[in-house]
């Protein structure tokens, strides 16, 4: 999976770079818009990453050379400016997703994740982590075959955990997630509490594995493995 | 009072306690006049008599010459000198009532060695008739002249003073964040030019200061932007690190923290100069009751979590015209704001009428004055990890669209109540 990242702030870049190729990405990272036209003509990528406010034009204009060139990349918008008409513009002329800075690095590639998941002509779009295994579209989930009901919040998260596997989530990063940012409450984490606590008894009663660890004062990690 | 009532006012008091003071004066000064004028008659009467009475030993009959009481009597032996006028009240035969005179009374010794005495009373009933006429017409004429006057003076005071009517008006209803600058209309009043210069002045130095510290408000909570979002980026970069031990999870945590809130902040800055800036300015209908039935969805675990019964009374399905994200967040954070600083098991209720729609939670009184409950970073003890502005940010709303919003706390009720 190639990914371009158009940022133009280069420690910023770096930041997406480094959490992205984790995920077995290919992602590169340009800083201004020239560079960007001239990656978006050379190589097809699966997902662009693309800040609105660059030094030499527009990311608006990038993902309108892109909508020129037909390409079917996924298109998610990285923007400072949390103004509701970039956003409107933004999903318009073709964006697919739009984020406002500062964001979670899991929340973006969460995002990518979903946009390549959709985008993906191999026939199925299934989630699957050991014996876990989702369809978006249906939201179903079933684990070791049994079906599992879930409340759409629990959904969310178990999601959000798949896609952000063996990494460690913050509660502020699982409550944006779920909540949006506006949930400007400290007792939103004893939700997370509650919401997790519910996931896991409700994976385990269907005899599936416990894969979420608590991280101490921190957060969460969704892992398979033992550590 | 009006400055024109008061001038009016002052005006008339003094000018009646000057007409009264001097309506006295004039009738002392009225009266002594006729007062003399009769005394001399009294004694041009009197010498007539006395030369009559020594010319002759006969008496005439002087109460038919003269028109009133003269009364004469001769005695045979000599009297003393005495002489006096003074004012008596008698029995006045003509009138059939008691009236006043002026009353001269002489006792003398005549040439021929035999004492008299005289009496002359004199009506004063035509003088103090005359005197009454002349206090009357002369009072006429004074009032008619101090309603004159009065109404002059009031009518020329508020000519004079429309110009600087007119500058209160504009003052009352400049808002410093609006585009232009304070303009007075210009008056043909020298001072009434130089407050106006004056006040233009200030409100020039004024809005100068007010725009810098937007300009700064906007820029910095811009700029930290970018540097809060590679912090952010870092920590979780870091915290992804399999070798992190208990201490060091621990210390990235508080910098986590730290970072969160300073983010939040900046956001709640940025969104209030957003706001101010009127970067919002796309309005639409906006269903008010599908607005808060949306964000009570959208808190729904925390209202059960923290056991708060709702209750919603919607009489009226208002719409306002605003924008669309503003009212999410004017919505937003007054119903967060009632469950925050709710009580457990507490009450939220949700008021929708034609003209206003109002939150109401239980909850503690509050500890600090309401008249700051708006202004920023004014937060409750027990939430130190609120960030202060969901308030301001709540009043920044209604100041754009002039809303009027209130509080009120009643039977430990808390009530933010936003009119249109």
């Amino acid at each position: 999976m190639k990914i371009l990242l158009i940022e133009d702030e280069k420690e910023l870049a770096g930041s997406i770079t480094e959490y992205l190729q984790k995920e077995n990405y290919l992602c590169e990272a340009v800083l201004n818009y020239d560079d960007a036209i001239e990656k978006i003509n050379l190589y097809q990528y699966d997902c662009i990453i693309v800040d609105i406010t660059l030094p030499d034009g527009s990311g608006l204009d990038v993902i309108r050379a892109l909508k020129h060139l037909k390409s079917e990349t996924g298109i998610i918008i990285i923007s400072a400016r949390n103004s509701l008409d970039d956003k409107v513009a933004g999903l318009e002329i073709g964006a697919d997703d739009y984020l406002t800075k500062p964001f979670h690095l899991p929340e973006l590639n969460a995002r990518v994740k979903s946009i390549i998941r959709r985008r993906s002509f191999a026939g199925t779009n299934e989630i699957i982590f050991n014996d876990i295994r989702i369809l978006p579209e249906q939201m179903e989930v079933t684990v070791n075959g049994h079906s599992l009901v879930l409340t759409k919040k629990e959904y969310d998260l178990l999601i959000f955990f798949i896609s952000n596997k063996d990494r460690v989530l913050t509660k502020e990063a699982i409550a944006e997630h779920l909540w949006g940012d506006e949930m400007d409450m400290a007792d939103s984490f004893d939700f997370i509490y509650t919401h997790i606590k519910n996931l896991r008894k409700k994976i385990m009663e269907k005899d599936g594995e416990d894969y979420i660890r608590t991280i101490y004062g921190m957060g969460y990690k969704f892992s398979s493995s033992a550590n | 009072m009006k400055l024109l009532t008061r001038t009016s006012r002052s005006y008339l008091l003094i000018s009646v306690v000057v007409f009264i003071i001097s309506g006295l004066i004039f009738f002392r000064l009225l009266h002594d006049i006729f007062e003399k004028q009769i005394d001399r008659t009294l004694l041009e009467e009197k010498l007539l008599i006395e030369q009559t009475i020594n010319d002759s030993d006969s008496v005439p009959d002087f109460g038919s010459v003269f028109g009133h009481m003269i009364d004469i009597t001769i005695l045979n032996t000599p009297h003393k000198k005495n002489e006096y006028i003074r004012d008596s009240l008698m029995y006045d035969r003509d009138l059939g009532s008691f009236a006043s005179f002026r009353h001269l009374f002489v006792e003398n010794t005549s040439f021929d060695r035999k004492g008299y005495t005289i009496n002359i009373y004199k009506p004063l009933r035509e003088s103090e008739k005359l005197i009454a006429e002349i206090v009357i017409a002369v009072a006429l004429v004074f009032i008619f002249l101090l309603f004159l006057l009065v109404w002059v003076n009031y009518f020329i005071a508020r000519r004079v003073w429309i110009p600087f009517y007119r500058t209160i008006n504009n003052l009352a209803h400049y808002e410093i964040n609006q585009d232009k600058p304070l303009t007075l209309t210009r008056s043909d009043i020298h001072e009434f030019n130089l407050l106006n210069q004056a006040l233009e002045k200030m409100s020039k130095k004024i809005r100068q200061d007010y725009l810098n510290l937007k300009e700064f408000n906007e820029n910095a909570s811009h700029e930290l932007l970018t540097p809060i979002a590679i912090i952010k980026s870092k920590l979780e970069l870091l915290i992804q690190r399999e070798d992190l031990d208990e201490k060091q999870l621990q210390l990235i945590s508080a910098v986590f923290d730290a970072t969160t809130r300073i983010s939040k902040l900046n956001q709640g800055l940025l969104l209030i100069s957003k706001i101010e800036n009127n970067q919002f300015y796309q309005t639409e209908e906006i269903n008010l009751a599908q607005i808060l039935d949306k964000t009570l969805e959208h808190f729904e675990e925390m209202i059960l979590h923290r056991g708060i019964v709702v209750t919603k009374n919607y009489t009226f399905f208002s719409s306002v015209n605003m924008n669309r994200t503003l009212a999410e967040i004017l919505v937003t954070n007054l119903i967060s704001n009632a469950i925050r600083h709710n009580i457990t098991s507490g009450r939220i209720e949700l008021e929708l009428f034609s003209d206003s729609f109002s939150v109401s939670n239980t909850g503690l009184p509050l500890k600090t004055d309401p008249a700051n409950l708006f202004e920023r970073f004014k937060k409750s003890e027990n939430n130190p990890d609120s960030v202060g502005l969901g308030l301001s940010i709540v009043q920044k709303i209604t100041i754009l669209y002039h809303m009027r919003i209130t509080y009120t706390y009643l039977d430990g009720l808390h009530t933010l109540k936003i009119s249109f």
